[in-house]
């Protein structure tokens, strides 16, 4: 069928267009750049490789924060989910209560945990003051035992919602039958989530690892805005090192190189992303 | 299968008796509740916070008053000239989510009814746009639209939110579609019916709850952009609102009134579009992780 093959490519045209000019032509631009200045290469330096720490914050940052974001977001899942807030029709009232951080946009979210995380003005110093647990105000964000800490506090706040409510909409399909059989044959609660619930989340709880590993690890708003990469360099992953390379100290070549880094590690997730989510769930399709 | 239904349906007057005592707590349930309210608290009170913030004098925006509300902040915030702004929002962010679902429906369409050579290729690299680091395209787009002179237009920043949203709409409208049966649009076909048609006429419509949630996710990403912008639109009278809140925070920090009404205005639309339709957002990104 040469006219169905002509058809398609038209109706492709738009979407290939817009992505062709703003992911191939710039990962181009980018590789030609890293090479001309042999950049890609000047990464190893004196037999260190440069950039190594930014790239092990980046994947610490991601691997707590996304386990975080699963952890929390499965027990706040089974908690709406439970008898408990159900008898006293608190579950719907959950529903609207999540959506409020998840719509909150990234920005605000900063602006407002920079404000409560403040030493002197911020409502968490003064909690911990009035209960007595510290003597004096925390700097939360210049202290460099806090900051971490802190950006996972405010990247979870942000986030957190969205994988909440999506293991809540797997939760609700779980068949009422397998939960009553389970309870027939006698398996206490804990043993009906460990053997039941549990594995039946799991289809959601890849795909939310996933996720959520592409947006900590490219991100930038939050680290950006919230510590600009400091106190120092001290939060300095890889998002905000190739930015401050590339626009702050001017040096094109070691930023485009460490970018294409990122890329091909993010490629690497993303082959996984196909082959474990979306090939799965849109099965039919091919 | 050796579920049989007589003991299920025996186990329930058990179920019941509980429910309706409605009063009686058990120590178990209080915990749970307790952790319900914290949890509560601690995800509603920021956003909550800079609301009511928004609307406090400076002097008592610190302590724990209920007294003296004022438009004052609002007034100000309007007066040093923010309605700019939020009219740059709102006309690149509807620009971009418009052209966008157009764009990824048709070609959501295409992959999720159409059997063609490379498919699932080019439908692979479509969904790895997803898991793009966006930092890197900053640079080579910031040199392109230099040289094109669409740096500081619409123009400019709508093309580039358009090519940032359209990988995950696509992704979320060939979920909903797979979803929709076949023999509808496929009937249409055999019956002479134009493709296009079948498109416009027979699928969208059929599609348009997930039409409208694919909208406000990308809806919400566009509004809340905030590294595009500050690459591509460097001109005060261009800049979008998350761009001034940031720039209002650095400066004055001692004007707090304000950076709590900028703030307010910026997570206004989102929550008011998202709350509506909650349940169907999350059950529509959830369809495919839901599906065994």
């Amino acid at each position: 069928m040469r006219g169905n093959r002509a058809f398609v490519g038209l109706l492709l045209l738009p979407a290939l267009f817009f992505l062709i000019v703003f992911y191939v032509y710039p990962t181009v631009f980018n590789l030609q750049n890293s090479l001309t200045d042999l950049s890609l290469f000047g990464l190893r330096r004196g037999g260190r490789w440069v950039g190594l720490r930014n790239y092990v914050d980046t994947v610490w940052l991601t691997l707590i924060s996304v386990s975080v974001r699963i952890v929390l977001g499965l027990l706040l899942a089974l908690l709406v989910n439970s008898d408990t807030l159900r008898r006293w029709r608190l579950a719907t009232l959950f529903h609207v209560i999540l959506i409020v951080p998840w719509a909150t946009p990234p920005i605000v979210a900063v602006v407002i945990w920079r404000w409560m995380l403040d030493p002197r003005a911020g409502v968490v110093n003064k909690l911990l003051m009035v209960s007595g647990l510290v003597p004096e105000p925390v700097a939360f964000l210049s202290d460099v035992t806090f900051v971490w800490p802190s950006l996972i506090t405010i990247i979870t706040w942000n986030t957190l919602p969205l994988v909440t409510l999506t293991f809540l909409a797997s939760l609700k399909a779980i068949p009422s039958e397998v939960l009553e059989a389970a309870s027939v044959d006698g398996a206490s609660k804990l043993r009906s989530v460990w053997h039941v619930v549990l594995p039946h989340l799991m289809p959601a709880v890849v795909v939310m690892t996933l996720m959520s590993t592409f947006w900590t690890f490219n991100n930038f708003v939050y680290v950006w805005l919230t510590t600009g990469a400091g106190p120092g360099l001290y939060t300095n992953v890889m998002a905000t090192e190739v930015y401050l390379k590339a626009f702050v100290d001017g040096r094109m070549g070691y930023s485009s190189a460490l970018g294409i880094v990122m890329a091909a590690i993010m490629t690497a997730f993303g082959l996984l992303y196909l082959r474990f989510v979306v090939r799965r769930e849109l099965r039919e399709a091919f | 299968m050796r579920a049989e239904p007589t003991p299920a349906i025996e186990t329930r007057p058990l179920a019941h008796p509980v429910a309706r005592r409605r009063r009686a707590v058990r120590p178990g349930e209080l915990l749970l509740l307790a952790t319900a309210l914290v949890s509560a608290i601690v995800l509603v009170y920021p956003t909550a916070w800079v609301f009511f913030a928004s609307f406090k004098t400076q002097e008592t925006l610190f302590s724990g008053e209920f007294a003296d509300y004022t438009l004052e902040n609002y007034r100000r915030l309007f007066a040093s000239g923010f309605g700019v702004h939020i009219g740059n929002s709102l006309v690149i962010s509807l620009a971009a989510v418009l052209i966008s679902t157009f764009v990824s429906v048709i070609a959501a369409y295409v992959f999720s009814r159409r059997r063609f050579r490379w498919k699932a290729t080019i439908f692979g690299g479509v969904m790895l746009g997803q898991t793009f680091p966006w930092i890197i395209l900053v640079t080579p787009v910031f040199i392109l639209f230099a040289r094109l002179g669409l740096l500081n237009t619409y123009l400019g920043i709508v093309v580039c939110y358009v090519a940032v949203t359209i990988p995950f709409s696509v992704y979320l409208l060939v979920g909903y579609l797979e979803s929709v049966p076949r023999s509808l649009d496929e009937m249409a076909i055999i019956d002479g019916c134009p493709p296009f048609l079948v498109i416009w006429r027979i699928v969208f419509p059929i599609m348009l709850p997930g039409v409208v949630a694919t909208a406000t996710y990308a809806f919400l990403l566009c509004w809340s952009e905030y590294l595009f912008a500050l690459a591509l639109l460097t001109r005060t009278e261009m800049k979008t609102m998350p761009l001034v809140l940031y720039a209002f925070f650095g400066e004055h920090t001692t004007e707090w009134g304000q950076v709590m009404a900028a703030a307010a205005l910026t997570a206004l639309p989102p929550l008011l579009l998202f709350l509506p339709l909650q349940t169907k957002l999350s059950a529509g990104l959830a369809a495919g992780a839901v599906k065994q």
